[in-house]
């Protein structure tokens, strides 16, 4: 299961201020839980299509960032793909995504793509089409990404791991004086994850103590999928994409500059999608308004996916309008979802709806029956009632 | 709208007619075919449907045949509160005039296509056209049943009566309804479109979604035991490393302990040269002690077969003796019984021939005695070949003879008895007919003092000639009676020339005489019978005769000679058994042959009792010598045996004692000794360096370590299979999670669960929409179904009071959805319209059109009611019952009839009969 949920209140992340005087700094990008190959039912067919599409060409923007910011290298800490077994096409493409940046890339294995048997990373097909540049951590085993830099890494061998997953990483390293080291780890904190998670957990306070004692001069973190601060030097870049409304920050890299004892993380945006949830009240023609005014100032339509959630009581022209409103706007947005978990939006006929139909005999004496069954609790009427207020409007 | 008038020029048939109806009250429009009824009524429809300068196939059909002129109409009417004078004449001289009075007098008009237009407004302003087809009763079309629902009067008027609010502006709505409610789900309640599509694409996509799903979990599967497997081999890969180094150290040990090994392995095999050396020792010993115990047995053996080889000889010697004497013997005893089987043979040849001989003197006597019968035969069968006579002829001839005699005595009694004697000397001369004169003819003439006694049957006729001639007639009876004494006469004369004699007595002799020839017959055959019962005695002779020959003496003298010669065979028997006397004391040969059978059989019996006697000497004699045989072979066989292993036992101690020296020539008795206790010394020794070097062995447990070694190898070997299967089982399982990342099961299975998440979205907005089309569907039918109950009431309470003034009380109707009368009760029972006869159908279809008429006739929509020829399958007294209630009818309304049988409506009270003529 992903671990990628916010469920936790936003966290701020904290200006880093520029160093003036770096000497000897490497610049480098880190990134994580591209989870290529994910698929969100919400989207429907062509919105899941594009919204793929759209993961895969953040990632190429990270190789235009890496260009643009003079990154040495770009890290990604976990969660490169959604499964071990995705379709060859996702691989593909991946590594065609990969091709376009331009500096050598590390890769570590997460919880999506752990390092099981039958590992995406071990398959004919991975090895067979990984650029040359691309590195896949497979063990703890230190890599010298240029002299100066070593780039630790504790891979996911399983998906369920039995310890901290990314103690190995660090855990038998000795400071090295000149020589900068960057650990990637995947997994929620211990810190964070409020004792809900049901892996083991990274502990945060070991993390900080080998900060402070020079075995690490920055600790790279994946599995959330908000940008993250945890301290100066130990960050979750967050997805490069956003994947869910519940997400905070979601849709950067960051760009790390490391050296003589200092530090600057930068957050760079790459995604260009958008999960919002949205709550309104509805009960008049107002705040109904108040819904389509909203919907129109939203920016990037076509690349923003709506979960409403919506109470209160409308008449029945009005929930009509309503009907009308949302599935006007689901084609104009990616999507628009009724979130049913928070919907509780109610028709409210009164006398003044059905003496507007102009109704007489038995087709009148109905739509009582109806409007007196919903005033009764029975909600089977109510989509009735509706249904039989637009057919009579559209035959008056 | 009310009919006032209509005026009809130049269309059809009709040149110029104008009916003026009245505007309340029944009208019966009378006239004969083809004067018009109908135009009347198409007029109507013409004048407002289509326009004067209409090119219409229906304005071609009303023009007059053959005439060019333009049909006209020209109608009075009025439409709520206006009168209405619109007259229209198409094809020639178009033209279309229409005048309105309203109410208040004001009078208007139009002319040309405002005419028709205003009047067509005005028309569809006051006139329902459902109301209006539904009242208008073409011809033919009387038994069609209204369905009036539609008609907006009939649905005001009964929805005023029954107080139910009217339906009408709703009908939009409710097609809405169902159109809806039918876009999900079909009239039978069963989902359908794109809602039923929508069901089974989620039942197909929950299955993909199942696989795919069931997929991945053996992916998850594999990956748990790819890396269970993983633990196992690492595990099995360490033991392996861990046992391959005790193998290792095994194998050092085994290095240093080998020195020890072959040592003791050369010690063994020194010691086992020597064993074996002393073993052979050992062996030339053990072989010449045999060697000189052999010699000594021989010896001793050699002497004692040669005497017992002596005894053997004499005693075999003895017993050919004795065979000898025994074989003579049997010679003898044979001959003997060959002799006395001889005399057997003859004794019974001589038994034999003497028995032919009885017998063919028998069969003599018996041949001769049945020559005689056969005599007695042929003489007894021509007697009774002579005789004709049997029991019933005599017996015929008895009763003819009686016939006679009886039919004689009634001639007697019955006719004239004439006695004449010739008295005189005169010829006294009889004649005549039927004379009888007993047993004598009638003489011719009677001598003298002859008389005659005579019957006449006849004419008798005497006459003394010259003197007198009596006459004498018998009566009528007399010729009857003559003539059965000549049928009895001819019948016994019959019988007796059959018989051949000359009367019954006779004839009773002969029958005597056959009876004594038959039996004389009988008997002889029986003997004969008796006689031949063997056969026939004369070839049983012939053979006899044939066997036994002529020369009998000479042949019982050569079988003498033959007995007579066995005394010299005897008296050499007796002289070769003559130490036996004693068996042959009882035994005598016959003297000579007997001629009788009886003694014969005795010499035969003697003869045989010989033979047996000589076979049992013959049988003594034989065992005698087999003993005496079998003996002398035993003793024979015993020097035979007694020689032959003399004869070996002086060869095998000849043989023993060539052994012993050659050996001797080798090593003597004495050499063979020491080397042995030299040999046993030397194998001591070695024996002893031996245990020294085991001992070593021992001490450095090398015998263990090439066991310990093996066994390590072993372990190691197995644990090697455990590691190759753990790693086989792990590159399969790894085989297979390859593969299915190959085939991207993951994807799939998130396609799948996105595709079935999309369909049940889609269902269950479908669902949501079907659910709610369906309750208002079926709450909006249900309340329309209960208002439609409510004001068909009406209609059907008209329906049934207009109808029980024809059917009576017991008439009740019911109505569909349509106003349609469905099913009608009448005396209890309740029938389908469709299960009416046709006079009923119609009579309820113009009850029906009536008491539309009469619901809507207070209202300014009403029309008129109009039936173009009904009535046409009601009897005389229904014809009565319509009759009266379309007279009724006209209470309420303007009810128009068109028909060409005025009859029908002769009992239409109140009508007014216009006739139209031809």
């Amino acid at each position: 299961m992903g671990v990628g949920v916010c469920w936790v209140g936003r966290l701020s992340v904290a200006q880093v201020s520029v160093l003036t005087a770096m000497e000897e700094s490497i610049t480098f990008l880190h990134s994580s839980d591209w989870q290529l190959g994910m698929m969100r039912r919400f989207l429907g067919p062509d919105g899941q299509a594009r919204w793929g599409q759209a993961r895969l060409d953040a990632v190429a923007r990270i190789g235009d960032v890496a260009t643009s910011t003079g990154a040495a290298f770009v890290v990604v800490t976990g969660d490169v793909f959604e499964h071990n077994q995705v379709e060859r096409q996702t691989i593909l493409r991946a590594c065609e995504a990969l091709k376009r940046i331009p500096v050598p890339v590390v890769l570590l294995p997460g919880n999506h793509d752990a390092l099981e048997p039958g590992s995406l990373w071990t398959s004919a097909q991975w090895q067979a089409h990984a650029p040359e540049h691309v590195t896949v951590l497979t063990d703890t085993t230190p890599l010298e990404i240029m002299p100066g830099v070593e780039i630790v890494g504790a891979p996911w061998r399983s998906r369920r791991p039995l310890s901290d997953p990314a103690a190995p990483g660090y855990a038998d390293l000795k400071p090295v004086a000149g020589t900068t080291r960057i650990l990637l780890a995947h997994g929620q904190l211990t810190s964070l994850s409020g004792g809900m998670s049901d892996v083991p957990t990274i502990d945060q306070a070991a993390l900080e103590a080998a900060v402070a004692d020079g075995r690490l001069q920055y600790v790279g973190l994946g599995d959330r999928h908000s940008t993250t601060q945890v301290t100066e030097r130990i960050w979750f870049s967050g997805t490069q994409e956003v994947t869910s409304p519940e997400e905070d920050d979601p849709g950067n890299v960051l760009k790390v500059t490391v050296g003589g004892g200092e530090i600057e993380v930068e957050p760079v945006r790459v995604g260009a999608w958008h999960m919002v949830d949205h709550r309104a009240e509805l009960f008049d023609e107002e705040s109904l308004q108040g819904l389509e005014d909203w919907f129109a100032e939203l920016p990037e339509k076509e690349r923003t996916y709506v979960r409403l959630a919506g109470d209160g009581s409308l008449a029945l022209p009005l929930l009509s309008r309503l009907d009308a409103m949302i599935d006007a706007q689901g084609e104009v947005f990616a999507s628009v979802e009724r979130w049913a978990k928070f919907w509780t939006v109610r028709p409210a006929p009164d006398a003044a709806d059905l003496d507007a139909l102009q109704l007489s005999g038995p087709a009148r004496a109905a739509m009582e029956e109806l409007r007196q069954a919903l005033a009764a609790g029975d909600e089977g009427a109510g989509a009735a009632l509706s249904l039989m207020h637009r057919l009579a409007r559209d035959a008056g | 709208m009310r009919l006032h008038s209509l005026t009809l020029r130049d269309f059809r048939g009709v040149k110029d007619r104008t009916v003026r109806l009245p505007a309340l009250g029944t009208t019966v429009v009378v006239g004969d075919n083809e004067v018009g009824k109908s135009s009347l009524v198409e007029a109507f429809g013409l004048i407002f449907d289509l326009p004067d300068d209409s090119k219409s196939t229906r304005i071609r059909d009303i023009q007059p045949v053959g005439q060019d002129v333009g049909p006209e109409v020209t109608v009075e009417l009025s439409l709520g509160s206006k009168e209405l004078t619109y007259t229209k004449s198409w094809l020639k001289n178009r033209s279309t005039e229409l005048t309105v009075v309203d109410f208040d007098g004001r009078r208007m008009s139009w002319t040309g296509r405002e005419a028709h237009n205003e009047a067509e407004r005005l028309f569809h302003q006051h006139v329902d056209p459902v109301l209006w087809q539904t009242l208008m009763v073409s011809q033919g079309q009387s038994l069609v049943l209204p369905t009036p629902a539609d008609a907006e009067p009939l649905i005001t008027a009964v929805t005023a009566e029954s107080g139910t609010p009217v339906d009408g502006a709703s009908m939009p709505l409710v097609t809405a309804v169902e159109h809806e409610y039918l876009r999900y789900w079909t009239r039978g309640g069963r989902a359908t479109g794109d809602f039923a599509r929508s069901e089974k694409a989620v039942v197909a996509a929950e299955l993909t979604a199942a696989q795919a799903l069931k997929a991945m979990e053996e992916v998850q599967q594999d990956i748990r035991r790819a890396e269970r497997l993983a633990l196992d081999l690492d595990d099995v890969a360490n033991r392996l490393t861990d046992h391959l180094t005790s193998v290792e150290e095994l194998r050092e040990r085994k290095k240093a302990t080998d020195e020890i090994l072959l040592r003791r392995d050369s010690v063994k095999s020194r010691a086992e040269t020597a064993r074996a050396r002393l073993e052979n020792h050992t062996r030339t010993r053990v072989e010449r002690e045999r060697l000189l115990d052999e010699v000594e047995r021989f010896t001793k053996t050699d002497a004692e077969l040669i005497e017992r080889r002596t005894d053997a000889e004499t005693v075999a010697k003895t017993a050919a003796d004795m065979v000898h004497a025994a074989e003579a013997a049997l010679a003898e005893v044979v001959e003997l019984k060959d002799a006395r089987r001889t005399d057997v043979q003859e004794a019974e040849r001589r038994v034999s021939e003497l028995m032919d001989r009885a017998e063919l003197d028998r069969l003599l006597g018996q041949q001769t005695e049945l020559v005689d019968v056969r005599a007695r035969i042929a003489a007894a069968g021509t007697i009774l070949d002579r005789i004709k006579v049997d029991d019933a002829l005599v017996a015929a001839l008895e009763d003819a003879h009686a016939a006679v005699v009886e039919a004689r005595a009634a001639l007697a009694a019955g006719v004239p008895e004439v006695s004449v004697r010739r008295l005189g000397a005169e010829p006294v001369e009889l004649s005549g007919t039927g004379l009888d004169a007993g047993s004598g003819g009638v003489p011719a003439e009677l001598g003298f003092d002859e008389s005659a006694e005579l019957l006449v049957s006849g004419e008798l006729v005497v006459g003394v000639p010259g003197q007198v001639e009596v006459t004498v007639r018998a009566g009528g009876e007399a010729a009857t009676l003559r003539s059965r004494v000549d049928d009895a006469v001819r019948r016994e004369k019959d019988l007796l020339k059959k018989a051949g004699v000359k009367d019954v007595a006779a004839a009773r002799e002969l029958l005597r005489k056959a009876d004594t020839a038959s039996a004389e017959l009988h008997e002889a055959r029986r003997t004969e019978r008796s006689l031949t019962a063997g056969g026939d005695p004369g070839e049983r002779i012939a053979v006899l005769t044939a066997r036994l020959g002529p020369d009998e003496p000479e042949e019982l003298s050569d079988q003498q000679a033959a007995v007579e010669g066995v005394p010299g065979q005897m008296s050499l028997f007796e002289e070769f058994v003559s130490p036996h006397d004693t068996l042959f004391d009882d035994f005598e040969l016959p003297v000579s042959e007997p001629d009788d059978l009886t003694g014969a059989q005795r010499a035969l019996d003697e003869a045989r009792d010989g033979l047996a006697e000589a076979e049992r000497l013959l049988r003594d004699a034989e065992f005698a010598a087999a003993q005496a045989r079998k003996a002398a072979d035993e003793d024979r066989s015993e020097a035979q045996n007694a020689r032959a292993r003399a004869e070996i036992a002086a060869e095998r101690l000849a043989a023993a004692v060539e052994a012993l020296e050659v050996a001797r020539g080798v090593l003597d008795d004495e050499a063979v000794a020491a080397v042995e206790a030299e040999a046993t010394s030397e194998v001591e020794a070695v024996l002893e360096e031996l245990t020294g070097v085991q001992e070593q062995v021992d001490a450095a447990g090398a015998d263990q370590v090439a066991g310990e070694l093996a066994d390590a190898l072993a372990v190691a070997g197995r644990l090697q299979g455990e590691r190759d299967t753990l790693r086989d089982a792990l590159r399969t399982t790894e085989g297979r999670l390859e593969q299915s990342g190959r085939d991207g099961l993951a994807t799939r299975r998130d396609v799948a669960e996105l595709e079935l998440a999309a369909v049940r979205s889609e269902h269950d907005s479908l669902r949501r929409r079907a659910e709610a089309a369906r309750r208002v569907f079926e709450t909006l039918s249900r309340h329309r179904s209960e208002a439609q109950t409510k004001y068909s009431e009406p209609l059907q309470s008209r329906i049934e009071s207009l109808g029980r003034s024809v059917y009576g009380p017991s008439f009740r109707v019911w109505l569909d959805d349509d106003l349609a009368v469905s099913e009608r009760e009448l005396d209890g029972t309740r029938l389908p319209v469709e299960a009416l006869s046709t006079g009923a159908q119609e009579q309820l279809a113009i009850i029906t059109r009536l008491a539309i008429s009469h619901l809507v006739s207070t209202g300014e929509h009403s029309v008129p009611v109009i039936f173009d020829d009904a009535l046409g399958w009601s009897d005389k007294a229904r014809l009565r019952d319509m009759g009266a209630l379309l007279g009724r009818a006209g209470d309420h309304g303007q009810v128009i009839i068109l028909t060409c049988m005025p009859d029908r409506y002769e009992y239409v009270p109140k009508a007014t009969f216009i006739k139209l003529d031809a």
